[in-house]
């Protein structure tokens, strides 16, 4: 594809700015679309990729910056707008109605299609869409059957017949088989040939490098690069990528490896990770690395036994341990805080000393089963302070707190719970500096008095900084555990996106 | 197989087991009883059926879109009444007149609900438990006596309850029977043929890509239950023509009876999933095993609540448990894509 | 959130002011309006009703439902009317009762902990079902003609002017004001009718408190229906028909959030008040039971849309403000 560069853009984000609350979504970006080419966009998580798709597509609105369609300016203030102005996303899991049946599904959101439905003619106008894809693929069959792979196709077919002009691929091939992608690759060429503009994002090296006709990088929400595809090498990528500052971090300092505290063998649950093996040291930090569906969270859900492992085994503190729930965790001393604070971290309604002690709250009760107030008000209070959690007071509800804050008290209601190995998952994610370094500075602290701990975080220089040893996790597989005086940067994200030393099977 | 699974899936699966146990009842209760298939029972069947069919087939549209309609006993009860009431006092009124008047008034109940349902957004289940109480109250607070007999009606109503428009060897087809299949053919036509009808299934199976691919969510919803109000009403003029007498307990508990044929017809209480046919068969078999168990075991009317409360628990924990199972396994199986292969994608290129 | 709770004072001060005018309304139209023998019966005359409010609150706030309490009350009833008038011993009648009261409730308990049906799907068929099986027993009867001491229980005083039944409610509303607003149990009902993950996230076992929740429900209708059938002094087939409504209406009337999470058992406790002095008001009124039980309806309906309608407006309030700060601030900007 010679790049389009006389041709003029169909789309352009212009100097985009959002900020929520203390974190700089995206800081002054701008990014042209031009018909008939699939342009790459790449970036860390939290680079800003998923803003600047949801403010396209009408979910966010910006701060600042203006988007220009065929050089006129245009707002989005919804999905129905971005689909009337012929912008559509499909993302990793489709919108799909699963009782109506594949025509249907493409287009029951149509407008002024009449009262009457004409089922011939719209099965044929889906057969002739899904021909034009070069897809085969029987209309009349409930979406509710349809492998994701087909249900993405029925979402690109829809995004057709609404004549897209700019079509958003968000992650679409994290869970395709490699002959889906093969598929969806195929599907996404014959639209370029058409002249749709396809935004792609994918973690995946080397299907950025099969596709892309011009590769842009994001990273901390700013614009880096945007190149040629033959122009951009997959370490040049990978530097821009990975290319923060390091000092700014607070680095773990070196403590001595304790006990042998838990050792995994061959833990694998099916569908979503296999053969994973570590052990767990005291005053150890083991950092998950992986980029999104790297699975790294359900391997902390399966220890913590919310979903728990199919097979291999899990020796804790010199016995065998078998772990179905999270009271059995936390019984076991494994602790398990959540990436998702809003909706499986904390109750916001709730009190900050209500939240600290719930899993623990069998210690807080008197003999007739009453919640001792003053011991729980105590508890709150030593957190408060240890912790530094800024707030009136402990029975402040949590949802009147800072993101920073909230952290702090979802580490100090697991910290309460005194657990020997504690998981850590995304602990720094969506809170600003001064409270990054503070939490990092009581990682450390709990490292030193003896804790395991296993930190999953999507934040390289943070894995890179924080951790005694890397293990670098990439689509339920473990591809390596890294020492920290071998682990840079560049290895694990090559790693992570699966070069260099990628599984046999899946090359 | 793949044309097998094309046509015939898991949400089917009920419908053609509906149909089977529906025959099989039949055999098995005709081996039992002596003159099983003579008329009587079939004509009483299928009377009862009518009415909660057409009934049913309202609430059906609601369930659709993952919302309960309590109330609709309530408005049959109402509606027969309140008819019932205008007929003793006004003879000479039109029965086109009459037929209107009670499905306009089911409809009235129907905005009602609507209204605080789709605007308000007070959850159906308290809406409806609401407007159950409140219409049941309005039809015991109506002035006068509180009950219509059959020697105040006009002479056509009568003839209505037991007149045959066809008889083929003593099995008749009344005009309620007759009504209730018109209401099934119309619904099943716009449940298939109009674009409102599928936006009901739409709105229930995925609320929020309803949401974002901007269809009218409350729009639909509020007309959802303006038409089962208008079909609750029309049951209640059938109520009116099949019994007769009616007190203020008129069809108290339909409701219940009601969701009862619908869920057992393969309606999903979590919305999207259901037919006109289902609701339709969920009524029948219901009705038919009722009647052959009281010939049968000589057992009391008194079971037949019993016997609705397990069926209906049978029929969601099949749901839940067998065919979200079988579903799963049709997912696994599924279709696959077919690219034209990477031959044609150099033609085209 | 404070604004939440500032919310909730505001709505159980909201409470306040209706009772108090409901019970002045009430004063005015009949003198002796206040009197303890009066003020006794107004009690007497729902004890059950707002017995099973009690335990509803918990599965509300739990954010589940039991449509099925009228029905257990009904059942229990039935069951101990079945064996005395087969010449079984009035308190092995009893007994079997509230037995029959904890076995619906595991019932109900497991499909909806461990089968994970929606517990209104549940409750409803068991609405209908142990309804079903009520009438099955009794059929078209009567029962009547308790021990005397068992009628006397329903019907008479038992200390000073105070029958049993309201000494058993005001014991039970102690015991449930302490174990929902102070035991640990009652923390883990709120817990879990907020958020059920975060819940599970932090090792709380939902299942075993749901399903205690609906065994406790079950035991306490079967209790109310006994000192139903205490007070009328016989049980019929369809006794205690439509309880779940009023049973509601209280709850979701006293602030309680029909999602889950959120109320509080001081709040139904005002909204009980209101809906014994409303019934009472509207029997001085002559306006018969049905039309009260509308009334009732009303209520329950409006208890949800009013709140709905304000917040709606609050809205729309702050987003016209919203509105014309940005206009100003772009006029500024021109300027």
């Amino acid at each position: 594809m010679a790049i389009a560069e006389s041709k003029t853009p169909i789309l352009q984000m212009r100097h985009i700015s959002k900020r929520f609350d203390t974190t700089q979504a995206l800081d002054d970006v701008s990014l042209d679309l031009y018909p008939g080419e699939i342009h790459a966009l790449m970036g860390e998580n939290g680079a800003g990729k998923s803003t600047l798709i949801k403010i396209m597509t009408g979910v966010y609105h910006p701060d600042e910056g203006q988007i220009l369609l065929d050089g006129k300016p245009i707002r989005v203030s919804n999905s129905v707008e971005a689909q009337a102005y012929g912008i559509a996303a499909i993302y990793q899991e489709p919108m799909i109605f699963p009782d109506l049946n594949v025509a249907e599904n493409i287009f029951i959101t149509h407008r002024g299609r009449g009262p009457l439905v004409n089922w011939n003619r719209m099965f044929r106008a889906a057969e002739d869409i899904l021909a034009q894809l070069g897809v085969k693929l029987d209309v009349r069959m409930p979406a509710r059957g349809l492998t994701l792979a087909a249900q993405q196709t029925v979402e690109i077919a829809k995004a057709i017949s609404l004549k897209v002009r700019v079509l958003v691929m968000d992650e679409p091939t994290s869970s395709l088989s490699v002959h889906e992608v093969a598929q969806l690759f195929s599907l996404a060429r014959r639209l370029r040939d058409q002249g749709v503009s396809i935004l792609f994002i994918s973690h995946r090296m080397e299907e950025i490098f099969e596709i892309a006709d011009r590769v842009t990088i994001f990273r901390d929400g700013k614009w880096i690069s945007t190149l040629p595809r033959a122009q951009v090498t997959p370490e040049g990528a990978i530097r821009d990528m990975v290319g923060r500052k390091i000092e700014e971090f607070f680095a773990k300092s070196q403590t001595r490896r304790g006990d042998l505290l838990m050792s995994v063998r061959g833990l694998s649950k099916k569908n979503v990770f296999s053969g994973l093996n570590f052990e767990v040291y005291r005053g150890e930090v083991l950092g998950f690395a992986g980029l999104v569906g790297s699975r790294r969270t359900d391997v902390g859900l399966a220890l913590f036994g919310i979903e728990p492992a199919d097979s291999g085994e899990i020796v804790f503190q010199g016995r065998p341990a078998r772990i179905r729930s999270p009271e059995q965790a936390l019984q076991l001393g494994i602790a398990y805080m959540t990436e998702d604070r809003l909706r499986m971290g904390l109750i916001m309604p709730m009190s900050i000393a209500t939240n600290i002690t719930l899993p623990m709250l069998r210690e807080y009760l008197s003999a007739w089963g009453l919640i001792k107030r003053s011991a729980e008000e105590a508890t709150g209070e030593r957190f408060c302070q240890r912790l530094s959690i800024r707030a009136p007071s402990v029975h402040t509800p949590v949802s009147q707190l800072s993101g920073g804050n909230q952290q702090k008290v979802m580490l100090s209601k697991w910290l309460n719970a005194r657990p020997q190995v504690l998981i850590l998952d995304e602990p720094t994610r969506g809170i600003d500096v001064g409270a990054k370094a503070e939490v990092h500075h009581i990682i450390n602290d709990l490292a030193a008095q003896g804790l395991g701990i296993i930190l999953i975080s999507s934040d390289m220089p943070e894995i890179m900084a924080m951790s005694d040893r890397i293990l670098v996790m990439r689509e339920g597989r473990q591809m390596g555990i890294f020492s920290r005086a071998e682990a840079t940067q560049e290895k694990v994200m090559s790693a992570a996106m699966g070069q260099n030393n990628e599984p046999k099977e899946r090359a | 197989m793949g044309s097998l699974r094309r046509y015939f899936h898991p949400e089917q699966l009920r419908e053609f087991s509906l149909v089977f146990l529906i025959v099989a009842i039949f055999l098995f209760f005709g081996s039992q009883i002596p003159g099983y298939f003579s008329p009587r029972i079939f004509n009483r069947v299928t009377s009862d059926v009518a009415i909660i069919t057409v009934v049913a087939i309202g609430e059906t549209l609601v369930l659709l879109t993952r919302n309960y309609d309590l109330s609709v006993g309530s408005i049959v009860g109402l509606t027969a009444f309140f008819v019932g009431k205008q007929l003793s006092f006004y003879p000479d009124m039109l029965p086109a007149l009459a037929l209107l008047l009670a499905i306009g008034a089911g409809a009235l109940m129907g905005v009602f609900n609507g209204l605080i349902i789709a605007y308000g957004r007070v959850p159906s289940l308290i809406a409806t438990l609401g407007t159950l109480a409140i219409y049941r109250s309005m039809l015991v607070a109506y002035p006068g006596n509180k009950i219509v007999v059959t020697n105040d009606f006009p002479k056509w109503v009568l003839d209505l309850g037991s007149t045959s428009l066809i008889s083929i060897g003593g099995f008749d087809i009344k005009p309620v029977v007759a009504v209730a299949l018109l209401v099934f053919i119309i619904f099943q036509l716009i449940t298939t043929y109009l674009s409102y009808g599928r936006r009901l299934y739409a709105i229930g199976s995925n609320p929020e890509a309803a949401r974002v691919g901007g269809l009218p969510e409350q729009q639909i919803v509020f007309w959802a239950f303006v038409l089962c109000g208008a079909l609750a009403g029309l049951g209640g003029f059938m109520f009116m023509v099949r019994y007769g007498d009616l007190t203020t307990a008129a069809a108290q508990g339909m409701e219940l009876q009601v969701i009862a044929a619908a869920v057992v017809g393969g309606v999903s209480t979590n919305g999207g999933v259901g037919t006109m046919i289902g609701a339709l068969l969920g009524a029948f078999m219901i009705n038919l095993l009722q009647q052959s168990l009281l010939r049968w075991l000589r057992i009391s009317n008194f079971w037949v609540d019993a016997f609705l409360g397990m069926l209906i628990l049978l029929a969601v924990t099949i749901d839940a448990v067998i065919v979200s199972r079988l579903r799963v396994i049709w997912a696994q199986t599924g279709l696959e894509t077919r690219p034209g292969g990477e031959k044609e994608e150099s033609h085209a290129a | 959130m404070r604004r939440r709770w500032e919310w909730l004072r505001s709505w159980e001060s909201l409470l306040l002011v209706i009772l108090v005018a409901v019970i002045g309304f009430n004063v005015l139209k009949a003198p002796f309006y206040l009197q303890i023998d009066n003020q006794i019966n107004l009690f007497q005359l729902h004890i059950e009703e707002i017995i099973v409010a009690l335990i509803m609150t918990f599965i509300i706030i739990n954010a589940e439902i039991d449509l099925s309490v009228g029905s257990v009350m009904g059942l229990a009833g039935c069951v101990m009317a079945f064996l005395w008038e087969r010449g079984v011993p009035i308190e092995v009648g009893i007994a079997a009762a509230l037995f029959t009261g904890v076995l619906v409730g595991v019932f109900n308990g497991f499909m909806v902990a461990y089968v994970g049906l929606t517990s209104l799907v549940v409750t409803l068929a068991g609405l209908i079902g142990y309804r079903g099986l009520a009438h099955v027993l009794l059929e078209d009867r009567s029962i009547g003609n308790f021990p005397k001491w068992f009628n006397q229980l329903g019907q008479q005083p038992l200390v000073w002017h105070i029958p049993f039944a309201m000494i058993a409610f005001f014991v039970m509303l102690v015991i449930a004001l302490v174990i929902l607003q102070n035991s640990g149990f009652g923390r883990y009902v709120y817990v879990i009718g907020n958020n059920k993950d975060v819940a599970r996230y932090s090792g709380v076992n939902v299942r075993r408190i749901k399903m205690t929740l609906f065994v406790a429900s079950g035991l306490i209708s079967a209790f109310a229906g006994l000192l139903l059938a205490a007070r009328l002094g016989s049980m019929r087939g369809d006794t205690a028909t439509g309880t779940e409504l009023t049973v509601i209406t209280m709850v979701v009337l006293g602030g309680v959030s029909i999602f889950g999470g959120s109320g509080s058992l001081y709040g139904v406790l005002l909204s009980i008040l209101i809906v014994l002095n409303l019934r009472n008001g509207m029997g001085l009124l002559n306006i018969p039971g049905d039309t009260q039980t509308g009334v009732i309806g009303a209520l329950l309906i409006l208890s949800v849309l009013v709140p709905n309608i304000a917040q709606e407006v609050r809205s729309l309030w702050s987003r016209r403000q919203r509105a014309q700060r940005v206009q100003a601030a772009e006029e500024q900007k021109g300027g």
